[in-house]
This record gives C-alpha cells, sequence and structure tokens, in this order.
C-alpha cells in the first residue's frame, strides 16, 4: 500500500479539521449535541462575545450617521451626537460599554477554551481563528479611541505609535525598518493629524468589520461542524440537544446580559471614568495633559512597559504572540488540569495589572 | 462712603488688569481635594487659563469684549449679571453668586468656595451640585463628568420608569424563553 502524497495529507488534515459534509441541517439542528458538566457554563462565553460584536455593530452604524473624521470637526460631532441628538448619548454610551464587556468577555472565552482545552485536535484551526479574532478585537479598540479626537485619544495613539520608534531600536538587520514603516502607514505622515484619522477611521469602519465578518464566519462555522468541545477530562455522561435547549438558553443569558449593558449605559456615562480635560478636544498648540493611559483593556501591556526595560517587553510580547498561536501544538499532551492552572495564572495577571496596575506603579516608581 | 466704594472699585480694576492671571488657588485646592488632574476648563472658557491670545483669553478680546471683561470684572457684589468674555458659565455663576470681593477673600481659604456656594446651582442638571463637583475636580458643565456612582444615583432616579419597564420586559422575556424551551424539550422528547 503506497503512503499518501503531501497534498493527500494536506488535504485529509483539511477535511479533518473542517468536516464540510456536516453541513446539513440533520447534523447541524436535529443531531447537535452540547456537553452537560462543571465547567459547561464556559460554553456560553462566546455567544456573549457575539451579542456585544453584534450590539456594536448596530450602534457602530447609528455613530455613522453624525460622526465626522476630520480633526476640526470630529470632537465637536461626538458632542453634538451626546448632547443633541435624541439618546445620542444613550448610543454612544452603549456603544462604548458594549466595547468593554465583548473585549472582557472575549479574555474570558480565551481563558475558558485554554482551561477546558478547546484547541485539542481537530479544533485547531478554530484555535487559530479565536486568536485572530481576538487581535482584531484589540485592533478595534485600538482604532475606535482615536476617533473622538479628545486629548486622551490623541496623546495615547501617539505614545503607542512612538513605541514602534523604541521597537525598531532592538530589531535586527532588515528586520529594524518593519516597525518606522507601519508607524508610517498608520500614522500618514510626520506626526499624528487628518492622515491619521482618515486611515484609523477607514481601518476601524471598513477593514477591520470585512477581516472580522470573515475570520469568523469561518470560527463559527467550524465550532458548527465540530460540535462543542468535550471541556472536561472524563466525557460528560449527560448532553443536551443544541436546539433548541441549548440555543434558548443561550437567548436568556444574552437577555439578562443586554439588561445589564442597557442599565449601565443609562447610568454611567463612560467618560465618567476620565478627568474631564482628557475628554476635552485635542488641543496640538498646549502641553500633554496628564493621566494620558491607554483604555483598561491594554494596562496587561500598558503597566510592564511602564515599569520593565522595552527590550523585556518586546521579546515578552513576541513570545506571547507566537505562543498563542502554537498553544494546540505546544499543549497537545498536557492534562486539562494543567491548562487550568494556566488559565488561572493568566486571569489573575489580568485582573491583578487592570485592577491594581497604578498602584503597582506608584509603589515601584512612587509619584502619582 | 459712596467714594471709597469707588475708590475699591477703581483699584479693584486696575490691580487685576495688571494681573491677568486665573485664581489658581482654587484649581489647586480642587486637585488636592479629588486627586484628579484637573485644568483651567473648570471656570474659564480656554482649558490654558485667560493669558494668551487663543479665543477666550485676553489677548483675543476687541473692545467691546474688554469692555464686558471690565463690567464683569467691576460687579463687587453678588447678584449681578456677569458676562466675563473669558469665564465660561461656572466662572460666571461664582461671580455672580459671591461677587468679586468674597471671590478674592476665599483665594486664601479655597476650601470656603464649596459652602459659599452651596447646594442650590447646578449648571449641567446632572444631579451634582456645581460646588460638589468643585470637590470632586468634575466638570460643573458636562452633564457626562461627574463621580460615576453619584452619577448612577441620580440617573437612575431620572429614568426609573424606563428601568421599571425594562426589568419587567427582561422577566417576561425570560418566563416565555424557559416556557418554550421546555415545551419544546417536551415536545422532541
Amino acid at each position: 500500500m503506497r503512503s499518501p502524497t503531501v497534498w493527500e495529507r494536506i488535504a485529509r488534515f483539511f477535511r479533518e479539521r473542517f468536516p464540510v459534509e456536516k453541513l446539513s441541517y440533520d447534523e447541524l439542528v436535529r443531531k447537535k449535541t452540547v456537553p452537560i458538566h462543571r465547567r459547561s457554563w464556559g460554553y456560553y462565553t462566546g455567544g456573549l462575545v457575539l451579542l456585544f460584536l453584534l450590539i456594536q455593530v448596530v450602534t457602530g452604524i447609528f455613530l455613522l450617521f453624525y460622526y465626522e473624521p476630520t480633526t476640526t470637526d470630529a470632537s465637536s460631532s461626538v458632542e453634538y451626537l451626546t448632547h443633541y441628538v435624541p439618546n445620542g448619548e444613550f448610543l454612544r454610551n452603549i456603544h462604548a460599554w458594549s466595547a468593554s464587556f465583548m473585549i472582557g468577555f472575549l479574555l474570558l472565552h480565551f481563558l475558558t477554551t485554554l482551561s477546558m482545552k478547546a484547541f485539542e485536535k481537530p479544533r485547531e484551526l478554530t484555535w487559530l481563528a479565536g486568536v485572530l479574532l481576538l487581535f482584531l478585537t484589540f485592533a478595534f479598540g485600538f482604532t475606535g479611541y482615536l476617533l473622538p479626537w479628545s486629548q486622551i485619544s490623541v496623546n495615547a495613539t501617539k505614545v503607542v505609535l512612538q513605541s514602534l520608534v523604541q521597537a525598531s531600536a532592538f530589531l535586527p538587520g532588515g528586520l529594524a525598518s518593519l516597525p518606522l514603516d507601519v508607524r508610517l502607514a498608520l500614522q500618514g505622515g510626520e506626526s499624528v493629524g487628518q492622515p491619521t484619522l482618515s486611515r484609523f477611521f477607514a481601518i476601524h469602519v471598513v477593514l477591520l468589520p470585512v477581516l472580522l465578518a470573515v475570520i469568523l464566519g469561518f470560527h463559527l462555522l467550524s465550532v458548527q461542524l465540530l460540535g462543542m468541545s468535550q471541556g472536561v477530562d472524563t466525557p460528560a455522561k449527560r448532553h443536551e440537544r443544541f436546539f433548541p435547549s441549548y440555543i434558548l438558553k443561550d437567548f436568556s443569558v444574552w437577555t439578562v446580559a443586554f439588561f445589564i449593558l442597557f442599565f449601565l449605559a443609562l447610568g454611567i456615562p463612560f467618560a465618567a471614568f476620565l478627568p474631564y480635560p482628557l475628554a476635552e478636544p485635542f488641543y496640538a498648540l498646549g502641553p500633554t495633559p496628564l493621566g494620558i493611559k491607554p483604555e483598561w483593556y491594554f494596562y496587561f501591556v500598558y503597566y510592564p512597559l511602564e515599569l520593565l526595560p522595552f527590550p523585556v517587553i518586546l521579546a515578552g510580547m513576541t513570545i506571547v504572540v507566537i505562543g498563542l498561536f502554537l498553544i494546540p501544538w505546544i499543549f497537545r499532551k498536557s492534562s486539562r488540569r494543567a491548562m487550568t492552572a494556566l488559565a488561572v495564572a493568566g486571569a489573575l495577571y489580568l485582573l491583578i495589572i487592570t485592577i491594581f496596575g497604578h498602584d503597582i506603579y506608584r509603589l515601584v516608581r512612587g509619584g502619582n | 462712603m459712596h467714594f471709597v466704594r469707588l475708590l475699591a472699585i477703581g483699584a479693584l480694576c486696575l490691580w487685576t488688569a495688571a494681573r491677568v492671571v486665573a485664581f489658581p488657588e482654587f484649581q489647586r485646592y480642587s486637585q488636592r481635594h479629588s486627586g484628579v488632574s484637573i485644568d483651567c476648563a473648570m471656570c474659564h472658557i480656554n482649558p490654558g487659563g485667560p493669558v494668551g491670545s487663543e479665543f477666550g483669553q485676553i489677548g483675543s478680546l476687541d473692545a467691546q469684549d474688554q469692555a464686558r471683561l471690565n463690567q464683569a470684572r467691576a460687579a463687587l457684589n453678588p447678584g449681578q449679571i456677569v458676562d466675563n468674555p473669558i469665564l465660561n458659565a461656572f466662572g460666571d455663576r461664582i461671580v455672580q453668586s459671591l461677587g468679586m470681593l468674597t471671590v478674592l477673600q476665599l483665594r486664601s481659604d479655597p476650601a470656603g468656595l464649596a459652602p459659599a456656594l452651596g447646594n442650590v446651582s447646578d449648571l449641567d442638571k446632572d444631579g451634582i451640585p456645581d460646588a460638589t463637583e468643585y470637590l470632586d475636580g468634575t466638570n460643573p458643565l458636562d452633564p457626562e463628568s461627574g463621580k460615576p456612582a453619584l452619577l448612577l444615583g441620580n440617573r437612575l432616579a431620572g429614568h426609573w420608569l424606563s428601568l421599571t419597564f425594562a426589568f419587567i420586559a427582561l422577566g417576561l422575556l425570560l418566563y416565555g424563553l424557559l416556557k418554550l424551551r421546555r415545551g419544546l424539550v417536551k415536545e422532541n422528547e
């Protein structure tokens, strides 16, 4: 018997991981089941990310009706929307709150899938698509932050783009010019200005949504084709039907999540968490205001950058990013117990640095 | 007595014209009390303060604005209408409520500004008195600026009807979904 050719092996690899023959009503609706065990709650985290993404899309379209992507009008258009458009403030708040919820639940989804070892064969491609979606979501957060053209948004963007210049100093040979080229491509000129805003706007509302739609489509379809992962070491004894049982439970969770979002968006303006000078329109001739920081979901990299030498962070981030993509192969033989320990350590790091990052910074560096 | 009063006004106009700086004592106190970095936009039109030639600064004023400025500076006693071209609505409200003489006296005791203003004025109608916003280092003219817990309480009180209906809708929807799920599961069995 002849051994399979390289092409046959590649075809088999993709057939196993993306079994299109299961693309039928019977397989996807009538026969699909979800395991019931002590970690079943983890299955709902992905659905919640999807809910907040849908809210982002709908509210984002309404924001587009009023937003002006120019340095002269961006902040005044946001102010007009907030103070003069009926329910404009609520719309803006729900967009901001759901962005934070989306990233929060995406991180939770990432940690639960890691601890449940949901990346096991044949779900490696689903995992890779998920990691890409994680980075795309961070890119959404980064590009969207600049759009109000406020003191904090412009100055924080400047800080991030400046870190690319720092990175180039530590890269060898031809790679050294890569961060500078990326910076120039994003910035569109010598400093952050109209070309930067135009590019960030185009990336935020066109490029990233298109990429997201393609990768999310693949991610969701592969989840449907391969079914929910086992989640625990001993296969679950009980299962429930995906339709109608699980999907209606999922909708119930969505309903509660939406109510909490509605409550917060109505009750607390997202801008209230910022000192008011940071929310003022960007003033190019004035001094940089104190307290410039990225959004909370970047604290896990911002505070280490403030505290540790840049090359250490650069090396660490490179290892983490590559490691995230290779997790299905690195931890192929690890137990779920070990994966849970890793996920808990990751969760603790994210929680501590996000909540106490500023205090840790003050403790180490002193001052405010 | 009238002569002494006129003399005091004249001296004050000359003194303030020579010292066109803001009153940073109030800004410093607000920062110290709240622990939040703030700028001159709490009371002034320009966040950079009154000195300079940008919009809302002394150097940009024409003759008409200069006259308004002098008139505002002469508002020594409380109750006079103030329309200062370098102050925002909160700055004007302070002068209108207390008068310039009291404002100048309070420079040596900036903690006294909040009690002097009282809890009557709430220019942005966010439910937080302007005096509290001064102490909290938040913007008294922006309804989105305020301590989150205070804003939450005030806004929920203002939206209690919407929230009650949303809560009832949530309960009914959850009940409906539960019944639907049980029914469909039973039928599928």
